[in-house]
């Protein structure tokens, strides 16, 4: 049995290798595009699921309600509320503090970045990672202690083989001998730890000074916490509110805490982290969070690629069918039983299928790696999964593919078929049955080419939208640490006398913020106060030519009016200061126009402010945030130093990398302890905008992928309906229709299950762009030139494919057609 | 003169051999003329028909038509020549399986401007003409190969073409239907139809008014038949 399908099928290729080609290329295709996406979204299903009773572990996440401002979540929260968690909550079995930051390493004055994590000794008591070596109990208990990842191990020493070798790390200009007292094994599976290649305790002097560790209203990190049992999880979360009213309320003016009622715009909750992929998508600063709905998408397309090519290879065997008819009924004549054909066509079916599934796996094999470059993630092909899945698949593209054209062949009644004068095209209902599949493909081809469009516009858009600044010829550098007056004066002469410098500026935000700081003020409207949460930023001389903000009304700070720089902190009380808003501010206070807000005060505790001037906004963040109103102060560095300032420069005739090379050296020059990294705002916001990139990138695969699997589809019919129809077209031609006329026929048979598809496709990809963009601040509109592309394209190639097909036979001398029986 | 063929050629050239089909082909035809033409298989005379009614062109040599050169016409051109001049019979009818014989027959229209009434009443007529009207909606499996062949005649005749040409039209039929048929073309004929038509059968070349012999691609004897 199987040598005589293997023969049939071999000889099959031999007489009809268009048709075995389109079959085997086709299912290849949409196999391995399914097992690659399904490999993506596996792998995204599976985040943090490989960590050690990940299903006991929470991260304490935190809510804020702030006047003017929709409340939100997140990750992330003071440690200040760590001890009172343990004390409370005897639930809990283990819990650290953890800090994400790059810890730079010093050598003979070259600074090498690593993602790292400063935390608690405890950390492998919640985080039950295996090490490769050391001993986790001990690996972070000395305060000089390193616990390494494989990956920088390697590339620190060039092999895993690190302990008790020394790494000098500089944090702020200090650099401190630190011994490596574990290296981390490396983990298959991905989990929110995936990229952090140092782990360090934090030091003492962390723990007494900085805010986040003593007040309630800063924070810097995040705490994990292991509970004794799942259900606690839930339980722990309902008692949270009590107890920010137990611990985090104070007395009014205390900066720890927030005064008499601290529930009314503060709260902590629990994320659990096996499911934080997907939900972390909706909370702040959780960089690793991925809408569950475009995962999902992606999945959904991987499927749709293969129900594709199932079809195509449905198809293309019903036509086949037809032209095999006579061939059976001649077997049938000679006696073979309906069994042993069906059987005949079943597994001829499942051995085109079973080549296919091979050859899809190949394919797999290449686009893996190919995504994952694409993807940034640590893609690899699973026997586990493609084992089981792999032979699924041959089985039901087999059985899908083979079981109608069997049933039809099998079917056959000889004499019906030998007295017939040309071959039977499997009836009315395969034709129904084919123009249906043929729509259901372009359908869906369709609808994913327009999502396509939609999404690389919108991550184009997001690219190149305007920012509210002139962001070409920009560079920002690194945070200042700490705050003198004199090293920051000194720092941004040296930046100025840099040649190719234009002008530098210092502010306390730039593109992609570190600390933020953000307070109420308030607007005695004629209405009544008016309170609002700013974002508040101090900026010197030069911000304003750097940036190039657009100034909406009033004017921009001046440097030779006293009433422009912001006071000392001494003098806030007794000293009004001039202050720029943003053009979000104005609305939330409630003018008119920016024109309104000029001169207007606003307070914000004792201290009184005026509004000299209002500028449109400026994104700073991901475009999917909203942008923060916002408050700027005026430093002139005259008595009153910035904060950790951020130094930016506009440069004019040096090419950027060279300008940036200078001016690290420069910065060098004054802080030689402290890692200068000037970049571009392309370079600090790519973080934004990779993953809807990537995201991006794969839906054009996919979409190539699905039109591709369409457009062998409808070629291989066309090729069979022209060989079905060369008969019928010389009888056409015979009564006098002409080559274009039969064109325009054929065509039209062709188009009109293309057009259905379109009308389909186009409300669907309609409701599901919509959604997809209502999670952008700023966004794209949908625009008819979404979908009469995708539709104009589809047209363009289904007439391509059409014609290629049926072009000579239009054309040919009808007598031939009719002698060809 | 309606057609007048002068040193019509026609080679078929495949990779090693040629074959000529016709080899000088000399043939006047009047307009009301009934020609019969017989030969063994393989002379040519199905070439021959197809190069009349512009489905195959020679190979070279002359053919015209009412006095107008049709070898210098495009495809375009020859393809409204088709549709106003000529119907066609054929040995295995060679109507469209998915049409209905209505639809069949309104073929012929159908690439001609017409209102779809005026289609409807040519059509009926036709179907009343060669007797098939009541199988107007079945398809082509459903009937025999007589009222399959009357069928197609319908179809050659709607159009009321000057020239209707006829390749073995009782090839496929029996005694009976092909007495039938060979009936309606004499009929079509008295009422002005000019008819050329390829047979085996002698009886049947003796029911047209002229019969031409061939001979490996060539016309060996052509003679008026006594009325
Ligand atoms: N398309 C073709 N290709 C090659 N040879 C052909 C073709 N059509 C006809 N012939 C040859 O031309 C000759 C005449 O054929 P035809 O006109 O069909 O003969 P008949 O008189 O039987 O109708 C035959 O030898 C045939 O083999
Ligand atoms: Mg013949």
């Amino acid at each position: 049995m199987f040598a005589t399908i293997l023969q049939t099928v071999l000889r099959q290729v031999r007489r009809h290798p268009l048709y075995v080609g389109l079959n085997v290329f086709g299912l290849a295709l949409g196999i391995g595009v399914f097992l690659t996406l399904t490999l993506l979204v596996r792998y995204e299903y599976s985040f943090n699921a490989a960590l050690p009773d990940v299903d006991r572990l929470a991260r304490v996440d935190t809510h804020w309600t702030m006047p003017g401002t929709p409340p939100g979540e997140v990750a992330g929260s003071t440690f200040r509320a760590m001890p009172f968690l343990r004390e409370d909550f005897p639930e809990i079995e283990a819990g650290i503090r953890f800090e994400d930051t790059d810890l730079q390493t010093e050598r003979e004055g070259v600074f090498t970045s690593f993602a790292s994590g400063l935390t608690d000794p405890g950390f492998f008591g919640v985080f039950g990672l295996k090490l490769l070596h050391g001993v986790p109990d001990q690996a972070l208990a000395r305060p000089d202690g390193l616990v390494l990842s494989e990956r920088a191990a390697i590339r620190l020493f060039g092999t895993t083989e690190a302990m008790g070798r020394t790494v000098p790390i500089n944090r702020a200009g200090v650099t401190v001998t630190h011994t490596v007292t574990g290296v981390l094994a490396r983990r298959m599976t991905p989990d929110f730890l995936s990229d952090i290649e140092m782990l360090a305790p934090f030091s003492s002097e962390d723990v007494t000074t900085r805010f986040c560790f003593r007040s309630w209203a800063s924070d810097c990190g995040r705490i994990y916490l292991k509970f004794r049992r799942r259900g606690d999880i839930d339980a722990v979360n309902a008692r949270l509110r009590d107890f920010v009213i137990r611990h985090a309320a104070g007395a009014e003016g205390d900066h720890t805490a927030f005064g008499v009622h601290p529930e009314k715009v503060y709260g902590l909750s629990l994320a659990k982290l096996d499911e934080a992929r997907f939900r972390d998508f909706h909370v702040l600063y959780a960089e690793d969070g991925v809408d569950r709905t475009v995962i999902n998408s992606i999945g959904l397309m991987g499927l749709l690629a293969l129900a594709l090519a199932c079809a195509n290879a449905v198809n293309l065997a019903t036509a086949r069918a037809g032209l095999r008819a006579r061939e059976v009924a001649i077997r049938k004549t000679l006696g073979a039983s309906r069994r042993v054909l069906f059987g005949q066509f079943m597994g001829e079916a499942l051995l085109v299928a079973a080549i296919a599934g091979v050859l899809g796996l190949a394919l797999c094999e290449i686009l893996v790696p190919e995504v994952a470059s694409l993807t940034g993630e640590e893609l690899v092909v699973r026997y586990g999964l493609v084992g089981v899945v792999l032979p699924l698949i041959v089985l039901v593209c087999g059985l899908a593919s083979g079981v109608y054209p069997a049933l039809v062949l099998s079917g056959y009644r000889p004499a019906a078929v030998l007295a017939a004068a040309r071959m039977p095209s499997g009836g009315r209902g395969a034709a129904r049955l084919r123009d249906g599949l043929v729509t259901g493909q372009f359908g869906i081809a369709i609808t994913i080419v327009i999502c396509m469009l939609v999404i690389n516009h919108q991550t184009d858009f997001m690219r190149t939208a305007d920012p509210g600044y002139v962001r070409d010829g920009l560079l920002i550098g690194s945070a200042m640490p700490g705050s003198d007056l004199a090293a920051q004066r000194r720092m941004l002469d040296a930046l100025r006398a840099v040649p190719g410098v234009v002008t530098a500026g210092f502010g306390e935000l730039a593109p992609r913020p570190g600390t933020k700081n953000l307070g109420t003020y308030s607007y005695d409207g004629p209405a009544g106060p008016v309170n609002v949460y700013l974002l508040q930023d101090t900026v010197g001389a030069g911000y304003f030519e750097v940036y190039r903000p657009r100034l909406l009304a009033g004017r921009w700070f001046d440097i030779a009016r006293g009433q422009d720089d912001v006071p000392s902190r001494d003098d806030m009380r007794t000293r009004m200061a001039n202050v720029v808003v943003n053009a979000g501010a104005v609305s939330r206070f409630g003018f008119a126009s920016p024109d309104q807000a000029i001169g207007k005060i606003i307070r914000s505790g004792g201290w009184t402010t005026r509004i000299i001037g209002v500028i449109d906004d400026v994104r700073f963040e991901s475009p999917r945030q909203a942008i923060y109103p916002e408050i700027i102060l005026f430093d002139t560095l005259a008595q009153r130093p910035f904060s950790e300032p951020i130094p930016a420069i506009r440069f004019q005739g040096v090419a950027e990398a060279e300008m940036a090379r200078r001016l690290n050296r420069a910065w060098a020059g004054i802080l030689p302890d402290v890692a200068s990294d000037f970049s571009s705002v392309d370079a600090r916001m790519a973080a934004y905008y990779s993953g809807d990139e990537r995201r991006g990138r794969i839906f054009t695969l996919g979409a190539a992928a699905a039109l591709l699997i369409a457009c062998m589809g409808l070629y291989g019919l066309a090729a069979f309906a022209a060989a079905r129809r060369v008969h019928e077209i010389g009888i056409r031609k015979t009564l006098g229709a002409t080559g274009r006329q039969i064109v325009a026929l054929l065509l039209g048979d062709f188009l009109r299950p293309v057009m259905v598809a379109c009308l389909l496709a186009c409300p669907v990809a309609w409701v599901v762009m919509r959604r997809w963009l209502a999670g952008f601040d700023e966004r794209i509109a949908l625009t008819p030139a979404h979908f009469l592309i995708a539709v104009a394209g589809a047209f363009a190639i289904a007439i391509l494919t059409v014609l290629g097909q049926t072009f000579h036979l239009a054309r040919a001398e009808p007598a031939r057609a009719l002698r060809a029986e | 003169m309606l057609i007048a063929l002068s040193h019509i050629q026609r080679l078929y050239r495949s990779d090693e051999v040629e074959t000529t089909a016709l080899l000088d082909i000399e043939l006047g035809i009047e307009a009301g003329e009934f020609v019969a033409i017989m030969g063994p298989s393989g002379c040519g005379k199905s070439t021959l028909l197809n190069i009349l009614g512009t489905i195959d062109r020679p190979t070279s040599g002359s053919y015209s038509f009412g006095g107008q050169e049709l070898t210098e016409l495009g495809e375009a051109a020859l393809a409204a020549f088709r549709r106003e001049n000529l119907g066609y019979v054929f040995q295995s009818f060679n109507l469209i399986d998915e049409l209905t014989i209505e639809e069949n027959i309104e073929l012929a229209l159908i690439y001609r401007r017409m209102p779809k009434a005026e289609r409807r009443r040519r059509v009926a007529h036709a179907m009343d003409h060669v007797g098939i009207a009541h199988r107007a909606r079945h398809y082509p499996s459903q009937l025999s190969g007589g009222q399959q062949q009357r069928a197609a005649i319908a179809r050659a005749i709607v159009g009321e073409p000057r020239l209707i040409l006829a390749d073995e039209p009782t090839g496929n039929l029996d005694t009976e239907n092909g007495a039938q048929v060979m009936d309606i073309l004499q009929r079509l004929n008295d009422e002005g139809a000019t008819i050329v038509m390829v047979t085996h059968s002698p009886s049947h070349a003796d029911l047209a008014k002229r019969r031409v012999d061939m001979l490996d691609g060539q016309v060996v004897i052509s003679v008026r038949n006594a009325i």
